[in-house]
């Protein structure tokens, strides 16, 4: 690429440097490595030069310039600290303490807070203006955020978040002069708001006033200096949001989003309302010990041993009696790689049983055993990809209580590049910036898709340029799009949108295709293959990936899907469950998971970081585990191409044994060979599993 | 050389920063070969004639008119008044009751509160006036020093009076500051 864009040869504080033309006065002393106190500037969001804490001299100007929102210019001669600047910084600080209440001993804010950082660093160890003691009002509507305009500054940042990071847009500023608070849409409390509690806002706002009300006092969260960060992913939902976590003595603090400063990361930095927030809630009590049940009902403490033993001798006893099948597996979507593949040998190799499946799972996997062939498999595309479609087609989507950050990517893209969308059946992200959107009653949304697969087909054949899909016009049925317009009761405006929807379709090159769980879980093949055929209508993404996204249900539903798949048995004639062992997870999506667990079973164990209520009547031996964030382990994503480590962040309960040692202690005791006694060696033989079925080369 | 004289008093406060002094442990034995400690509540005064000192510190808002008398006083009586504690520099915890009216402050105390039976605000001539809202020292006196913390750092404290005995006015460098 030819380059000749001159660099700007400048000064800063008397060191001379070259950058680039484009840079603010801020950017360029950041890149040489000068550091500019700022308050309302944030490297991920742009600048509104608001504060003026980040003001230098320029030139020798009598007027401060705010460096934030200052470009560099050729031949600037900029200092970036003096006394007349610092006196300046400090007097702004000044004000701002002064015009509400900041008053630190009684924040909870306290200690992690930016507006304090910099009275240390400028050295304001007292106020020369008076307080003005103002009321501000508070709002603790909501379980997760708090706002107490009493702590803000107006630095508006988080106005800023809610619309860059997270496209939402519920922020802005209210009144005027002193009496400007940050409003939540026209004036709503937080909790009544379209706000979806990413946290974005709270994440970047640098004072008390945005404060997230899971252990923030400061009697739980001690001071910065005692903290720790741990790097990871957040495993709740496939997205693998890169996250940035804070402990203190084994305690998590909170949970923030690795907010690039560029557009390296497709998710911006977001996190959703479960990773920040429901991870922090108290999910229940924790298991501590071994429990074995009485004859009267009653629960005991028992040791590793024999309740292992119980487990094995029972459930022999259900396979000698009633064959493997009778013996279930059921594992939480959450549970990592290596403890999938653990369970899966010990259930197959132990009882030669054909149930296995995960807590969650609804049957998504359905739209897998459809295509144009049957049986064909196909690779999803990355949800990633939305960052570079030019038409979504958004499938009875609700995100929210799924993966949140998917409805916020489709919003920005709609809001930021006009990209053009549309909505069948139940949606939550496209109101009101979406091009189309036809509600329809749940379960119709297949239907309105063949009438879409027809119509596009026809508009395409008389197009010479359409793609080679002689196939699936062959094998789509024509749709009366008549019928099917009345069987819905569409009335106009619906009509009118189903005929934009194709043609939009149609004229996309780089459509995509969010589907619900729900939807791709119906037992619906021809539906199921009219929706997998309009996303073959288009070319394979990359020339190898469907441009379909599946919304599923569990973290690593996708690696659950892989690596229990060979013994997915839905075709067959289910035996009725005589015995089981259940691997539970905390799981902020679903609190009890909606378990179809027959009461009367001989014998269930289940291994669960927490009390499992709603297990504990039909259950007979109780063995701990510790939670995810307790455990190293790999996951995989939405789409399943992408496998990520999660690293342990808080240390387990000593006395209680990691979930793969407890399943490799159950296999040695029912005399199953597994090829891993090791953690390390577990990992190997999970990546080699896992890369296997990512690179397509199928067991 | 005479020693430098001290005087130290508690305005509305919670002892928190003379604890503090306290703190500085064995440290105190060097301070307290180098100054004078004159009235302050570590020696037990009971009354507030301050003699003329060098160096006044004064832990607190200024919440009452007791409270302001004093501190005009020492203000008279020393060379150089310090304010210690978030309450002295900032008005502190004591400001939450800024957001009352007075009446409001003496009702919630002393009738409001969950164990009060039969509560009566008390009155006399001899109890001090609230003031309309708890200051900080600087907004009744001039102040010279400023050691802001809640409680504020002993070591702080011997900062500052280290840097008086040298003949230079304090001013804490930014790692000793704190607000909490
Ligand atoms: S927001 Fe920051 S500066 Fe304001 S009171 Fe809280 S900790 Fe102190
Ligand atoms: S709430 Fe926080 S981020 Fe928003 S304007 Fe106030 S101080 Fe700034
Ligand atoms: S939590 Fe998210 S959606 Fe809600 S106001 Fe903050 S940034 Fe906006
Ligand atoms: S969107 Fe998914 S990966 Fe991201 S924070 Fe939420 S649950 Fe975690
Ligand atoms: S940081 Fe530049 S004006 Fe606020």
């Amino acid at each position: 690429m030819k380059n000749d864009i001159q660099p700007v040869k400048m000064t800063i504080d008397g060191q001379e440097v070259l950058v680039k033309p484009e840079l603010t006065i801020l950017q360029a002393a950041q890149q040489n490595g000068i550091r500019i106190p700022t308050l309302c500037h944030h490297a991920a969001l742009s600048d509104r030069g608001g504060c003026r804490m980040c003001v230098v001299e320029v030139d020798g100007a009598p007027r401060l310039a705010a460096s934030c929102v200052t470009p560099v210019r050729d031949g600037m001669q900029v200092v970036t600290v003096n006394e007349r600047i610092t006196e300046t910084r400090r007097t702004i600080l000044e004000f701002l303490f002064a015009e509400r209440n900041h008053n630190c001993m009684f924040c909870p804010q306290s200690g992690d807070c930016e507006l304090q950082d910099l009275a240390y660093e400028l050295q304001m160890d007292h106020l020369t203006v008076p307080q003005s003691f103002h009321e501000f009002p508070v709002d603790i509507t909501s379980d997760t955020i708090g706002l107490d305009h009493n702590r803000c500054i107006l630095c508006g940042r988080c106005v800023r978040a809610c619309e860059e990071i997270s496209g939402c847009y519920v922020l802005n500023f209210q009144n005027r002069g002193p009496g400007t608070l940050i409003g939540f849409d026209l004036n709503e409390i937080r909790e009544e708001s379209a706000c979806t509690s990413c946290g974005a806002c709270l994440q970047v706002c640098p004072t008390g006033a945005l404060y997230n009300r899971y252990r923030t006092h400061y009697s739980v969260k001690g001071h910065p200096k005692d903290w720790q960060t741990i790097q990871t992913v957040c495993p709740l939902c496939g997205l693998l949001c890169p996250t940035v976590s804070t402990i203190r003595d084994n305690h998590l603090l909170k949970i923030e989003g690795a907010i690039p400063a560029g557009d390296e990361q497709p998710e911006g930095g977001q996190l959703c309302r479960q990773g920040r927030f429901d991870v922090l809630k108290n999910s229940g009590r924790r298991l501590l010990h071994p429990m074995v049940k009485k004859a009267d009902g009653s629960w005991a403490e028992a040791s590793w041993e024999s309740a292992l033993d119980i487990t094995i001798d029972r459930l022999n006893a259900v396979r000698d009696a009633h064959g493997g099948n009778a013996v279930v597996g059921l594992a939480s979507g959450l549970s990592s790689n290596e403890e999938l593949v653990c369970f899966r040998d010990l259930m197959v190799k132990g009882w030669e049983t054909g149930q296995i499946a995960t807590l969650e799972n609804s049957g998504f996997q359905n739209i897998y055993r459809i295509g144009p062939d049957k049986g064909q498999t196909f690779k999803e595309v990355s949800w990633k990809k939305i960052a570079e479609a030019d038409f979504i087609l958004a499938v009875g989507a609700v995100t929210h209580d799924s993966q949140p950050v998917v409805g916020s990517l489709i919003r920005k893209r709609i809001i930021r590049d006009n990209m053009r969308s549309a909505g069948i059946g139940p949606n939550d992200f496209l109101y009101p910036y979406g091009t189309h959107h036809i509600p329809l009653k749940n379960g119709d949304e297949l239907l309105l898709i063949k009438t879409i697969l027809s119509e596009a087909i026809k508009v395409m054949k008389k197009t010479a340029s359409a793609p080679d899909v002689g196939k699936i016009f062959e094998q789509t049925e024509p749709v009366k799009a008549q019928d099917i317009v009345k069987k819905l009761h569409l009335d106009g405006k619906a009509q009118a949108a189903l005929d934009e929807i194709i043609r939009d379709y149609v004229d996309s090159t780089n459509p995509l295709i969010i589907v619900a769980e729900d939807i791709a879980a119906q037992k619906n093949p021809s539906g199921l293959r009219a929706l997998v055929n309009l996303a073959l209508l288009k070319e394979l993404y990359g020339n190898e990936s469907l441009r379909l996204i599946v919304l599923k249900p569990g973290g690593n539903s996708m690696g659950a899907y892989k690596l229990l798949h060979p013994f997915d048995q839905e075709e067959q004639a289910e035996t009725v469950p005589k015995g089981g062992l259940v691997l539970l997870e905390q799981n902020p999506f679903q609190d009890t998971p909606s378990l179809k667990i027959p009461g009367n079973l001989d014998f269930l164990a289940v291994i669960s970081p927490y009390w499992p209520d709603s297990l504990v009547d039909c259950a007979h031996v109780l063995i701990p585990k510790p939670l995810w964030m307790e455990t190293d382990g790999t996951c995989t994503g939405l789409d399943g191409s992408e496998i990520a480590f999660r690293q342990k962040m808080l240390d387990a309960p000593a006395e209680i044994n990691p979930s793969w040692q407890t399943l490799v202690d159950l296999a040695a005791r029912a005399n199953v060979h597994l090829d891993y006694g090791s953690w390390d060696e577990l990992r190997q033989k999970a990546e080699q599993e896992v890369q296997k079925e990512v690179s397509g080369e199928k067991t | 050389m005479k020693k430098p004289k001290l005087a130290t008093v508690w305005c509305e406060a919670c002892a928190g920063c003379h604890m503090s002094f306290l703190d500085l442990d064995e440290a105190l034995v060097d301070i307290l070969a180098q100054v004078e400690l004159t009235v302050s509540p570590l020696t037990d005064f009971k009354d507030y004639a301050f003699p003329q000192v060098d160096v006044g510190i004064v832990e607190g808002g200024v919440g009452n008119e007791e409270n302001r008398e004093v501190i005009e006083h020492l203000r008279q009586q020393c060379r150089f008044l310090i304010a210690w504690g978030d309450c002295a520099v900032f008005g502190g915890i004591h400001t939450l009751r800024n957001w009352l009216s007075k009446d409001e402050v003496l009702r919630c105390g002393y009738v409001e509160t969950a164990s009060t039976v039969n509560g009566i605000i008390p009155a006399h001539e001899d109890i001090p006036q609230l003031l309309d809202k708890v200051l900080p020292v600087n907004a009744v006196v001039a102040v010279d020093g400023y050691i802001p913390g809640c409680p504020p750092a002993p070591e702080a404290l011997a900062y500052c009076l280290k840097e008086l005995l040298a003949g230079r006015l304090p001013v804490l460098p930014a790692d000793m500051i704190h607000f909490d």
